[in-house]
């Protein structure tokens, strides 16, 4: 079990996130919802080790690991898809998946998770890692990585972002694979059809949580409550 | 091969290193010319035809003639091994290298200090390439954690000639090094200059390349690449004077830091004839915080992060 306790975030002495309290329990899907600035990456970051709150705590199965490095909590089977992947000069594809050869993983492996995320795998493991590469395609590549690595919790921001028509579909083939091997997801998204395909979800909005519970009730709410935006302070009050 | 007997030791102690350190051993076959040098001795020599490397032993080192007849094109490269096998001391190699008309040959060049804790050791090049051959030589080393080096190299390059310089010290520590490399290029000469160093902890490194487009529609390339991470400085100097007619040079630096590294880098392009043209590319780049922290969050660690990144960066430059 994954849990943010009281988690608040200061930049600059501004507030982006504020007593933010989320559960992922393991075997279960999880969406965060909200709209742009809600403060959805921060909070993945925030999991990642990337950022280091201001106050609360960051608990996995128990143990507090608010102080732990991005490395550790890796190494503890946590992994975030950023919603931006960095891009690299000079790395294969093939290269990049492997970790530079540090990741075992078998050829059989690796075409399973390029048919996954709709990827001709000849294609591209020879390809560089860099600007090269369109930023669909990119992020597929970031999924497949994400995906070899097997890990116990994985949060993806907006892993629909800048996908073709053909997202959902390769959305439904990941949550069924991540399903499959047992991890926790815990998806970002802006879209309710694909907050829907998970079970649970916290709507996010001006840093906090303004809504929580399953993903079809909360989506209904953030359908109603979007295009009201800003619309933070009257809403926090109702909850 | 001829070994001198009473160093065949010293010969054995060098192969078994390039054994260890995964060089390519083959190098001290019967087929390839070679000097092998471990100290101020020379320890092994071997001529080919078309090839006349003839050595001498000076005080602190060895200073060796190597001799390449014209319409000498050989299928094995030269090997020139410079060995230093203890910890401490001085040596100083001299080589004098003159290539005829219309050769093409590749030398090696191997600086093994492995155990160099504190040791210094001074290399001076020159090299006289005829119209019309071609000459690639490259560097490798195995460096221990104390090595100062300074190394010279001076080239002249005839018409039409081709020389193509490779430094690279990524592996090991470069802890105080001074690399200059000077090309003179004659009409329609070409040659390019690629080094490749990494600078850790406190290590100092200075590197000079300059190319004197002489001749008419010469061409030079003068690329260098510094890693620098930690203490460490780095100033990069790359000259290109456009002198002939139609010349064309092209220098880049690029410096990827990490920690509080100090790097510099100075182009300097001096245009001395209206029809030359000069271009300079340099950029100091940080090893990205955003790459390093999604490569951490595969649980790679961070210095295992930015091998890989630097890895690439080598590769693409
Ligand atoms: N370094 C920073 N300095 C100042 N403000 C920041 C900084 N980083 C993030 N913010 C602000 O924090 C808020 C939350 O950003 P965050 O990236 O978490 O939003 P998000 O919910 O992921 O949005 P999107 O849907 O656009 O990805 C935004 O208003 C953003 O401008
Ligand atoms: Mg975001």
């Amino acid at each position: 079990m994954l849990c943010l306790r009281n988690i608040t975030y200061e930049d600059k002495n501004r507030r982006i996130i504020e007593n933010v309290n989320m559960t992922f329990r393991e075997g279960i899907t999880y969406s965060i919802l909200g709209p742009n600035g809600a403060g959805k990456s921060t909070l993945a970051h925030i999991i990642m080790g990337v950022k280091k709150p201001t106050e609360g705590k960051v608990l996995l199965d128990e143990r507090d690991i608010t102080e732990l490095s991005i490395t550790e909590r890796a190494k503890l089977g946590i992994t975030l898809l950023w919603q931006e992947p960095a891009r690299y000069e000079g790395i294969t594809v093939e290269e990049y998946l492997t970790l530079g050869g540090k990741l075992n993983v078998s050829e059989s492996e690796l075409r399973r998770v390029f048919e996954i995320v709709g990827l001709p795998y000849e294609l591209y493991c020879h390809r560089f890692v860099d600007k090269s590469l369109s930023g669909g395609e990119r992020k597929r590549i970031e999924l497949a990585s994400v995906l070899l690595l097997k890990p116990k919790y994985a949060i993806l921001d907006e892993p629909d972002s800048g996908l073709d028509i053909t997202a959902s579909d390769l959305i439904d083939r990941t949550l069924k694979y991540l399903g499959k091997i047992g991890t926790t997801v815990i998806l970002i998204t802006h879209y309710e059809k694909i907050a829907k395909k998970t079970e649970f979800s916290y709507f996010v909005c001006g840093g906090k949580v303004v809504r929580k519970g399953f993903s079809e009730e909360v989506v209904e709410y953030y359908k109603r409550a979007c295009g009201k935006c800003p619309f933070l302070e009257g809403m926090s009050d109702d909850h | 091969m001829i070994i001198k007997m009473d160093r065949v030791k010293e010969y054995e102690a060098l192969v078994n290193i390039y054994e260890k350190e995964g060089l390519d051993i083959s190098l001290f076959g019967d087929r390839i010319a070679a000097i092998i040098i471990s100290g101020d001795k020379i320890v092994g020599l071997n001529n080919v035809e078309g090839v006349e490397i003839v050595g001498e032993e000076i005080e602190n080192g060895v200073k060796a003639s190597v001799k390449i007849r014209d319409n000498v094109e050989l299928p094995f490269p030269i090997h020139l091994c410079t060995g230093f096998l203890k910890n401490e001391g001085y040596q100083r190699v001299i080589f004098d290298i003159t290539v005829g008309k219309n050769s093409k040959v590749k030398f090696l060049s191997h600086c093994i200090f492995p155990y160099a804790k504190d040791f210094t050791h001074d290399a001076y090049a020159r090299i006289t390439i005829g119209e019309g051959s071609a000459v690639i030589y490259e560097d490798e080393h195995v460096h221990g954690e104390g090595v100062k080096m300074r190394s010279k190299t001076e080239v002249k390059v005839g018409k039409k000639g081709r020389y193509t310089g490779k430094f690279s010290l990524t592996k090991y520590r470069a802890k105080e090094l001074k690399v200059e490399m000077s090309v003179e290029l004659d009409d329609y000469a070409v040659t390019e200059l690629v080094s490749k160093i990494k600078a850790v902890k406190d290590d100092s490194v200075e590197v000079k390349e300059v190319a004197y487009l002489n001749g008419r529609s010469s061409r030079a390339n003068l690329k260098t690449t510094v890693i620098a991470f930690d203490n460490a400085r780095a100033n990069v100097v790359n000259e290109a004077y456009g002198l002939g007619e139609y010349a064309k040079g092209h220098v880049e630096c690029h410096e990827i830091v990490k920690g509080n590294a100090d790097v510099q880098t100075v182009p300097l392009l001096r245009v001395r004839n209206d029809k030359a043209e000069l271009t300079h590319e340099a950029s100091i780049g940080r090893i990205n915080e955003a790459q390093l922290m999604q490569l951490m969050a595969k649980g790679l660690t961070e210095d295992e992060a930015a091998g890989l990144i630097i890895r690439g960066l080598l590769r693409g430059f």
